[in-house]
């Protein structure tokens, strides 16, 4: 069984099909590489998968239960979380905080408790914060954990959010446009972290990204989109020669 | 932190806590002037009100501008509850305090889910537009309920000034909002006034969490309310006028919203304003006040421009270097309007202060919207580690000098 | 009278009465509709709700008081001329010069609160600039209550007013029967000449108004504030300036709305005097579609309307609370307001 499933998955906006019939699948252990040129439908996608939006038509399905029309919340509970194009930071909360918050997903004490601070509660806290301190070390923010998130810089805000959502412990990780206004130091030092998060975390990465050469140097599986259309779908060397995706990005030969 | 230090200081702060409002007891009861002990438990209510609202505001960023109704909804559900079992079966007086705080909490929260349900859509000023609306109406019915006095107001049965109880509740309220924020709990709610979208993605249940945070806020208030209707043992819906509500904002706003700190301190110092005409009964001629007005603006405006040209590294000089200006400054604003005295117009007519409490509390809240809009200790808490901080800091600074 | 008096749901209807009050209520949205303008134009180019609005409405009443005792209109000037035989009388262009006086400084005012209050908050969050708009309008109040005359609530002499004169239409006439007993009272509409004259100058506003934003070079700068205030800026537009036209025309237009209902309703004024018709103006903006122009003139008849008919009704004691109860819903269900779009955060 595949680990994420979309069929057909179709929204429209008024007149607009933002994303029209797109399938594919995700199995356990993949990264996997969503690209296309701008306005084709990509972060669209991302929202349709974490419930921000609800498909039009056709079904998404994550380990066989279906998930559209899920609360956010629900679909970050059961196993799917992502991180933002336009980083979405707790501004004022420290670094070490804002990976707590996704840490906290996983509490098991009541609110009631934390309105009287039990001995469960300050246990289970010093707990959720010593997780979001590893965490923080698996993207190399040790240093500016109490640092407040709003104060650091753009690449480090990029890597906050991925500790951040790796902290909710999903199954499936969505990362959008993590490289994002990167430069190649910080862009090989992002490569490191996303195969750690893979291969020592075992989780399952599904990205979006433009750079090329990024996307090509680490996804194993990629799916092109281009004006909320499928066009493309294999492993990069199948991606890199398709004559629909150099037409995508380069238009028609002439 | 080990178990046994948790539970020891917790032991500790509880037995504080209790010798503290009997201390209050003691102090009140010794008292001969009622006024003061009355002006004692006005601050207790004010702090409570003060800090839940913070917990809506402050923590959890949903904007509520309608606390009052809370409060009045508290005081006015106790008092018939209150009044009913009077009729047939009277209580100690304590024990009415208990059930009428529980009474009255149960109702405010339930009007605080009511209130909390529209937050759930709206956000900013829509949501405040609607928590203010929703006093008003509030307030209208009950204005409109003969049964329960109208506009006349209503008499609530046994009159008891229960100063230690007021206090007790301030200080559950404190500790109650301080736990929420020292627990893990509390990043949901602070995750929610940052960014509801990144929070529900991050699996925070936003619903709940705002539900929760005014279902509290007005419970807190509620049983202020109650606590405050035995204390006057008649209300009326002119003492829940949107004035309240927006002299309890101004105190969250001054003391730096979601500052816990910050809302304690204010709330104890501004509940003051509603009081001042009975406080002080001075008449004020044109001139004074005109001058007092400019001299605020002035003050503003030169705090303003000053601090963003004068860059002096050294704190201290910094500080008595601002300080002096200001100083100056309020000392030319009264030899202005001293001298203004003199001229006819200016120097004849006379003003009651209790016309211009509220114009103080206006000017208040301008003054440090203009200087300064995060509030006097922004998201700062106090802590006992501030203070070694501080005290480390002049220290070291003795030292090196 | 059994047969017009109807029962429905327990409440009697006085049907005969409902055209009059549905003029009524016209009457008032216009008013409502003026003072609605100035908030939706504040919030279409700084999206801050104005809470002064209301304040602004106030001291226009009051510049309108003052300005008829400047010409001569004072209650005393009035009890003299009355006991010496020798009636004041009045012309239009005294009402004109009121209105525009009581335009030009609320105008004033609107750019002073502007330039003082709001203008250092441009760059702090909205709940900042909201929480300082609640510090001007108490202010505002207070400042009043100290230096307006407001006990006894004054009120313009009605002496000032040329049209008074009423006049009625009769829609149907009254029925009797064989005995003479009244089985169906006339039913009228009547209005003083001086409600129609403000009826017709609320349209002439508008309609100057609409040109304004719409043909004019100011009014192009405006639109394009309320669309994208930093791209406006970036395109060379003196935002600063639009936004000081845009304070001058919505506080002109509560100014004249201030001034037609003190004069032609003779409504007495104190210094909370602004406080209800700008909450209810505010709600009438927000029901019409905040930041949408035609929405708040649609709002204010709206909100004009739903007051008389609950008055009409029997719950002339919950008249008040309408307002809100109708914000609250009007959010619930459509947060956009009827012509206003729902916008939805880009994630």
């Amino acid at each position: 069984m595949p680990l994420l499933c979309l069929k057909d998955a179709t929204i429209k906006f008024g007149g607009l099909t933002a994303v029209n019939k797109v399938c594919f699948d995700i199995e356990k252990g993949d990264l996997f590489g969503l690209i296309g040129p701008n306005g084709a439908g990509k972060t669209t996608c991302f929202n349709l998968i974490t419930g921000v939006y609800e498909p039009t038509s056709g079904d998404i399905d994550f380990l066989g239960t279906r998930i559209c029309g899920m609360a956010p919340n629900k679909i970050a509970e059961i196993g799917i979380c992502r991180t933002f194009q336009n980083i979405r930071l707790f501004g004022t909360l420290s670094a070490l905080e804002n990976v707590m918050v996704g840490a906290y997903l996983r509490h098991k004490t009541s609110l009631l408790g934390g309105f009287m601070l039990t001995p469960a509660v300050i246990k289970e806290t010093a707990e959720l914060r010593k997780k979001a301190m590893e965490l923080l070390s698996v993207v190399n923010l040790t240093d500016v954990a109490n640092s407040r998130a709003c104060d650091l810089s753009y690449g480090k805000q990029r890597r906050l959010e991925i500790a951040r959502a790796m902290a909710t412990d999903p199954k499936l990780i969505l990362l959008d446009e993590p490289a994002a206004g990167m430069n190649p130091y910080e862009k090989d030092e992002l490569r490191s972290v996303v195969f750690k998060i893979r291969d020592d975390y075992e989780k399952t990465v599904l990205l979006i990204e433009h750079d090329m050469k990024f996307v090509m140097g680490l996804c194993e599986k990629i799916v092109v989109l281009d004006h909320g259309e499928e066009i493309a779908y294999g492993d990069p060397s199948e991606i890199r020669n398709n004559p629909k995706v150099i037409e995508a990005y380069l238009g028609e030969p002439v | 932190m080990s178990l046994s230090k948790i539970l020891g200081t917790r032991a500790l702060s509880v037995v504080l806590a209790i010798a503290f409002c009997f201390g209050l007891d003691a102090f009140v009861t010794g008292q001969l002037n009622e006024y003061v002990v009355r002006l004692v438990m006005l601050a207790g209510l004010y702090v409570t009100l003060s800090v839940s609202l913070n917990l809506i505001n402050g923590i959890t960023g949903q904007f509520s501008i309608g606390h009052a109704a809370f409060y009045m909804v508290g005081a006015y559900s106790a008092g018939i509850v209150s009044n009913a079992i009077y009729k047939t079966q009277p209580l100690a007086a304590p024990a009415y305090m208990i059930i009428s705080m529980l009474i009255g909490a149960v109702f405010a929260a339930i009007a605080g889910l009511i209130v909390g349900m529209p937050s759930l859509r709206l956000k900013g000023d829509y949501l405040a537009i609607v928590t203010l609306g929703f006093g008003e109406i509030i307030r209208i019915i009950v204005l409109n309920q003969n049964q329960w006095g109208g506009s006349y107001g209503y008499a609530i049965a046994p009159k008891y000034q229960a100063g230690w109880l007021i206090w007790l509740l301030a200080i559950i309220c404190i500790a109650t909002c301080r736990n929420l924020l020292k627990s893990a709990h509390g990043l949901a709610f602070l995750a929610v006034r940052e960014d509801e979208i990144a929070a529900q993605a991050m699996g925070v249940n936003v619903t709940k969490t705002k539900v929760v945070a005014f279902i509290v806020g007005a419970a807190f208030a509620g049983a202020a309310g109650a606590l405050f209707g035995h204390m006057e043992s008649f209300v009326n819906p002119d003492l829940f006028k949107m004035e309240v509500s927006f002299l309890v904002l101004t105190m969250v706003v001054l003391g730096g919203s979601g500052s816990i700190t910050g809302s304690v301190l204010a709330g104890a110092t501004l509940f003051i304003l509603p009081e001042l005409p009975r406080i002080v009964s001075f008449k004020m001629s044109l001139g004074l006040l005109l001058s007092v007005l400019l001299g605020i603006g002035v003050l503003v405006w030169m705090n303003r421009k000053f601090l963003e040209k004068y860059h002096e590294p050294d704190k201290v000089k910094r500080t008595l270097v601002v300080a002096g200006a200001n100083i100056g400054l309020v000392v030319l604003a009264i030899v202005v309007g001293k001298l203004l005295n003199n001229v006819p117009v200016f120097g004849t007519t006379n003003y009651d202060a209790n016309k211009i409490r509220y114009m103080i509390l206006a000017v208040v809240l301008l003054v440090i919207m203009l200087l300064k809009p995060t509030g006097l200790l922004g998201h700062h808490e106090f802590s006992w580690d501030w203070v070694k901080r501080v005290l480390n800091r002049n220290k070291t600074g003795e030292a090196s000098a | 009278m059994d047969l017009v008096l109807h029962s429905v749901g327990g409440l009697s209807l006085d049907f005969s009465t409902l055209p009059q009050q549905l003029v009524n209520g016209l009457v008032v949205g216009a008013i409502y509709a003026l003072i609605a303008l100035g908030y939706t134009m504040v919030y279409g180019v700084l999206r801050l709700i104005n809470f002064a609005h209301g304040e602004v409405f106030m001291l226009g009443a009051y510049t309108a008081l003052l300005s008829s005792w400047v010409m001569g209109f004072t209650p005393d000037a009035i009890s003299k001329a009355f006991k010496a035989d020798q009636p004041l009388t009045s012309s239009p262009l005294n009402l004109v010069i009121m209105l525009l006086v009581a335009m030009a400084v609320c105008a004033i005012i609107g750019a002073i609160i502007e330039f003082f209050a709001y203008r250092p908050m441009r760059n702090q969050s909205r709940i900042a600039a909201l929480i300082t708009a609640i510090g001007v309008s108490l202010f505002l109040q207070y400042a009043g209550q100290l230096f307006l005359p407001a006990n006894p609530p004054p009120s313009i002499s009605q002496e000032v007013n040329p049209y008074q004169k009423v006049v009625s239409f009769v829609l149907s006439p009254a029925q009797m029967n064989a005995a003479g007993d009244v089985i169906k009272p006339q039913m009228d509409i009547t209005v003083t000449v001086g409600k129609i004259v403000m009826l017709v100058t609320v349209v002439i506003l508008m309609l100057a108004l609409t040109y304004l934003v719409r043909y004019t070079k100011a009014g192009r700068a405006m639109r394009a504030a309320s669309h994208d205030f930093d791209s406006a800026s970036l395109m060379g537009i003196n935002v600063n300036r639009v936004v000081t036209f845009t304070f001058m025309l919505g506080s002109a237009l509560a100014g004249a709305g201030a001034m037609m209902l003190a004069t032609f309703e003779g409504t007495a004024m104190h210094p909370f005097f602004g406080l209800q018709p700008g909450v209810k103006a505010f709600v009438a903006a927000v029901l019409g579609g905040i930041g949408n122009i035609p929405g708040a003139v649609l709002g204010g008849l709206l909100m004009g309307l739903a007051e008389t008919l609950v008055t009409w009704i029997g719950f002339s004691q919950y008249k008040d609370a309408v307002a809100f109860v109708i914000l609250i819903l009007i959010l619930l269900v459509r947060p956009g307001g009827l012509l206003g779009s729902n916008k939805v955060e880009k994630v």
